[in-house]
């Protein structure tokens, strides 16, 4: 019996020695917390569901070759932001706080973003944006801690208009109309088409401009008007389910065979679920459509990896938020360390691996050189939904804002009583 | 501005007009009969929607897929009506205007948490039958086919409650219960009964209104918030609780939206409101409504 006790102390000791032992990974180093604040519930429900599993592929990667650095296993916390700001925030704050990540991602509306773009530069947090694209995020609200990787509302209405510009010449056109959702995005996205068509095309008219509220589900009125108005071509920017509403009627009245149509809020994710009803024929303006980059690598891995996962192709916002992980990955890789503040330091001006190929950040603004894509919505064999025809990629050089306009916005905006001023020297 | 513009003005305002008369109606009935202000009947249109959604999708067929199951979609509404008037409504008969609104605006809450849970965030899409996608030429304007129903069901709404008001023994006793519920009583005619049929059909109209609203738009959350608010100022501008104020309130509404559109597209929205606060300034109780009961 004795000796039976004396085996039993033993298988108890070694039992607690190996439970003690279990909790740390074999390396000892920190995991990296890495934050995500999505729009799981609300307007944004739709891309972010996506947008995460993008994520979610590119940190099962790299931690299958030991995380960050190869010793830096990525924890993921994920927050929904509902969609509203103030929420955002909190969840923001509360990741920083209690979870201690290092960094951010996500983020899918512009207002959310810049509402975390603030946190994140409070409290000194590497901020990758790869969903959320207003201007202002790195122009007028420029923090050194925010990096954008997505081409943002001005390149894309840049890109759009460099492409109906040429139509004005080569089909003659004379007048157009625009119509767009009552708030922030489709507002800045058209003015910036109406200004660029102004000084490329003075001789193309702006007929009428429509704004319907948010939430808008009835459209015949618009539709009906803009067929009274007999425009050549008209530019829509009306995101969400408002805008599948506005197809869906303008559809009945066949406004899309009458008028040349361009839309600025037409997705990949619209492209692919809402197949059925999209009009073809139409323009629109990708982020980073896949079937642009087979080609690459990066992408074709990608691609397959999520099929193979998700029994569907990757919309636009897939390969972006894949982007941000990776992104954050050689920055690390070239500060040698997982500290905010070096990661920081040496994305500024980096070259980076993406996607998309290989883009770099441009030092003023911390925005990457990526292109915007531009072409006809049409309908391809080898795809199960519609793709872009006569694609124009329209490269981030030709469509960025001009360094000089981007001071002269931040002088405008006071951006120097935000930040502190040796954050403002490039 | 051609006439043919002026026609297609018209023809897309009287279409929205139909469908804001399809909610407005019931809230009108129930309002002058209940004497309750439905804030959530919107959201019983939207609930219809959804659930036209779901059995369209159970019966998946192409030809009578919608058309079974936008009735059942209503039927559907019309039993959450009996339910909730029984346990919730029937308790509010007499309280104040501030502690109705109170629940029927907590109902707009549950309901639109209660559509997260079951169908998800994502937008639902069911597809117009081929036979009603078309388009026809009316005076020069072009005009979907599919609208025709909606404003033929409308008129078929509108005829039917003249009828079972003006023609029925069940009219008769709804319209004595409005000027005294207590003499309705005192005859023996169980006035709950009246009040419960009164609600569950205002809500089968609610619920045959969203099914024919699923194939115009996408069905999405907050749809109903957004069209409730139209309904409110066609209820002042027509007259709380007249039911031909609804209808002349919805085509006032819908065609000052529309016109406005063509000729202010910026004021469009604002102008809706002005005309309802004229309304308000001048005859607070309405175009049909009449003082006594305001």
């Amino acid at each position: 019996m004795m000796h039976m006790r004396g085996l039993d102390r033993v298988l108890v000791i070694g039992l607690f020695l190996s439970l003690l032992l279990l909790p740390f990974p074999v390396k000892g180093a920190e995991p990296y917390n890495l934050g995500v604040v999505l729009e799981f519930t609300g307007t944004g429900a739709l891309y972010s569901r996506h947008s995460y599993q993008g994520i979610e592929l590119a940190v099962e990667e790299i931690n299958k070759e030991g995380g960050f650095l190869g010793k830096h296993p990525i924890k993921l916390f994920s927050r929904d932001s509902q969609s509203k700001p103030d929420v955002g925030v909190r969840e923001a704050k509360d990741l920083i706080l209690r979870e201690k990540v290092k960094g951010i991602i996500g983020t899918q509306s512009s207002n959310i973003a810049l509402a975390v773009e603030e946190v994140c530069y409070e409290y000194k947090i590497i901020h990758v944006i790869a969903n959320s694209n207003a201007e202002a995020m790195t122009v007028s609200n420029y923090s050194p801690y925010t990096y954008q990787i997505v081409p943002n509302t001005y390149m894309q209405a840049t890109a759009t208009a460099v492409s109906i510009a040429k139509n004005v010449k080569s089909k003659g056109w004379k007048t157009y109309d625009t119509i767009g959702s009552n708030y922030e995005y489709p507002h800045s996205t058209i003015n910036t088409v109406v200004e660029h068509l102004k000084k490329t095309s003075p001789e193309f008219k702006l007929a009428k401009q429509y704004w319907p509220k948010l939430g808008e589900t009835e459209f015949s009125a618009y539709v009906t008007s803009i067929i009274g108005d007999k425009p050549d071509f008209v530019y829509a920017c009306v995101p969400g389910s408002d805008g599948f509403a506005l197809f869906r009627q303008g559809n009945s009245y066949g406004l899309f065979k009458n008028v040349f149509y361009a839309s600025g809020a037409t997705f990949l994710t619209e492209m692919m679920e809402m197949k059925d009803e999209l009009p073809r024929g139409i323009v629109t303006v990708l982020r980073a459509p896949f079937f642009a980059n087979m080609n690459n690598p990066m992408m074709a891995n990608l691609v397959k990896k999520y099929q193979a996962k998700f029994n569907q192709y990757p919309d636009d916002f897939v390969p972006m938020q894949y982007d941000a992980v990776y992104v954050l990955k050689q920055a690390i890789e070239k500060a040698g360390s997982i500290e905010p503040e070096n990661v920081k330091n040496a994305m500024k001006g980096m070259t980076v691996n993406t996607t998309r190929g290989s883009l770099s950040f441009r030092k003023i603004d911390n925005m990457v050189n990526c292109p915007s894509y531009t072409g006809i919505i049409a309908d391809d064999p080898k795809y199960p939904f519609p793709i872009l025809r006569d694609m124009v990629v329209v490269s981030g050089e030709e469509s960025w804002r001009p360094e000089s306009e981007v001071l002269q916005l931040r002088d405008k905006a006071d951006l120097s009583k935000k930040r502190r001023p040796e954050e403002l020297k490039f | 501005m051609t006439g043919n513009q002026i026609i297609g003005q018209i023809l897309s305002g009287v279409s929205r007009g139909m469908m804001l008369f399809l909610i407005s109606s019931g809230l009108t009935l129930i309002f002058s009969v209940m004497n309750i202000l439905n804030f959530a009947h919107a959201s019983f249109w939207l609930l219809g929607a959804y659930f036209t959604w779901t059995f369209w999708k159970i019966l998946y067929s192409p030809i009578f897929g919608l058309w079974a199951s936008i009735p059942l979609a209503a039927l559907t509404i019309g039993a959450i009506g009996w339910i909730i008037e029984v346990i919730l409504i029937r308790r509010i008969y007499d309280r104040t205007l501030t502690e109705q609104l109170l629940l029927t605006y907590a109902l707009v809450l549950i309901i639109g948490d209660l559509i997260k849970l079951t169908w998800g965030v994502a937008d639902r899409i069911v597809p117009k039958p081929k036979m009603l996608s078309g388009l026809v030429n009316v005076f020069g304007s072009p005009f979907p086919v599919y609208y025709i129903l909606v404003i033929s069901l409308a008129g078929f709404v509108a005829l039917g409650l003249w009828w079972l008001l003006y023609k029925t023994r069940f009219g008769r006793r709804v319209k004595a219960s409005v000027f005294s519920r207590e003499m309705v009583g005192a005859l023996g005619i169980p006035i709950h009964r009246i009040y419960t049929g009164v609600f569950v059909l205002s809500l089968i109209i609610a619920g045959l209104a969203g099914g024919v609203q699923a194939p115009i738009s996408s069905v999405t959350l907050g749809m109903d918030m957004s069209i409730i608010v139209e309904c409110f100022c066609v209820m002042v501008i027509g007259g709380f609780g007249s039911l031909i104020g609804a209808l002349v309130g919805s085509l006032i509404v819908s065609l000052v939206y529309a016109f406005a559109i063509m000729v202010v597209p910026k004021m469009a929205l604002v102008l809706i409101f002005i005309v309802t606060a004229i309304v308000l300034i001048i005859r607070p109780w309405g175009i049909f409504g009449t003082a006594m009961r305001t």
